[in-house]
């Protein structure tokens, strides 16, 4: 647990350099680039944070299972205010889509007979959960990189 | 189960062959098309890679996701880059999301045999979609 507490960490300062980047320059460039940009954060950024809020919230209250989508929704309300009404449905769309994703793939991890995969004792539960999020976290790390690198040049 | 494996290598020499038929032809091709045809053609090479290996391989789901996000980021990315940077970003991010979800899709199935036939029905119609509208423009 205190692993996926780091990598949702990790993801945060990613998410909020490349906020800063795009707050301090999308007046740079025009629509269509940030409408580009606002879509690929918006949908992995979503993706990897509802991922590690599925799998450490607490399973049996019901109470928190719309946190993730809500977070998603907000992370594209703030990407997608900076320009007009097209990005904002772009970003509004994508953060509900990767996070209703990071959801479901969050609780195919912690209860793999969901999908019948054939993985039975809990060690191997645990090791699943901890490589599938390394690699998520990794992958996020990728894009974001990518876009920063956009920003510069 | 040699099926999916014969129908996996026909795939990958479609793609590769479709690529390159791009590389001839892609100074006819405006962005706004080589957007949609890259993330058609990542989001397509990731559900396939992750339908048909984990059907052939249904203990190892840890691996296949990597593999399947792995195709789809390499494909999306190889087809962005022949046209614009935001192409290639696109096409990357979008090819990561569909290669994580896809191998869950292939292990939920009932009549794989079916799935498969409907799966290249699709990927076909999208090349022939694709064939179209280069035509066209």
């Amino acid at each position: 647990m205190l692993l996926i507490i780091f990598l949702f960490i990790w993801n945060l300062i990613d998410l909020s350099s490349v906020y800063w980047l795009f707050k301090k320059k999308h007046r740079l460039f025009d629509d269509r680039f940030s409408t580009t940009m606002c879509m690929a954060i918006t949908m992995i950024s979503s993706f990897a944070l509802a991922l590690y809020l599925k799998l450490l919230l607490p399973v049996n209250q019901s109470g928190f299972y719309l946190v993730p989508i809500i977070v998603g929704i907000f992370i594209g309300l703030l990407f997608g205010g900076f320009i007009q009404s097209p990005a904002l449905l772009t970003g509004i769309y994508n953060g509900i889509m990767g996070s209703i994703m990071g959801m479901m793939f969050g609780a195919v991890l912690r209860n793999p007979a969901l999908c019948n995969i054939p993985i039975e004792s809990v060690a191997m539960i645990e090791s699943n959960i901890v490589s599938l999020a390394i690699f998520t976290a990794c992958s996020h790390a990728l894009v974001s990189q990518f876009i920063r690198y956009s920003f510069k040049v | 189960m040699t099926t999916s494996a014969i129908l996996l290598y026909v795939d990958v020499w479609i793609v590769l062959c479709f690529y390159g038929y791009l590389l001839k032809i892609k100074k006819r091709i405006g962005f706004q098309l080589g957007m949609n045809i890259s993330i058609v053609m990542g989001g397509m090479a990731a559900l396939l890679s992750g339908v048909l290996l984990i059907i052939q391989f249904p203990f190892h789901f840890t691996f296949i996701t990597m593999i399947s996000t792995v195709a789809g980021l390499t494909v999306g990315a190889f087809f962005g880059l022949l046209f614009d940077y935001q192409t290639f970003v696109t096409g990357l991010t979008n090819g990561i999301i569909i290669g994580l979800m896809s191998p869950m899709i292939g292990t939920v199935i009932e009549m794989p045999s079916m799935f498969i036939i409907f799966l290249h029905g699709f990927f076909v119609f999208s090349l022939l979609t694709i064939f179209h509208s280069i035509k066209r423009s």
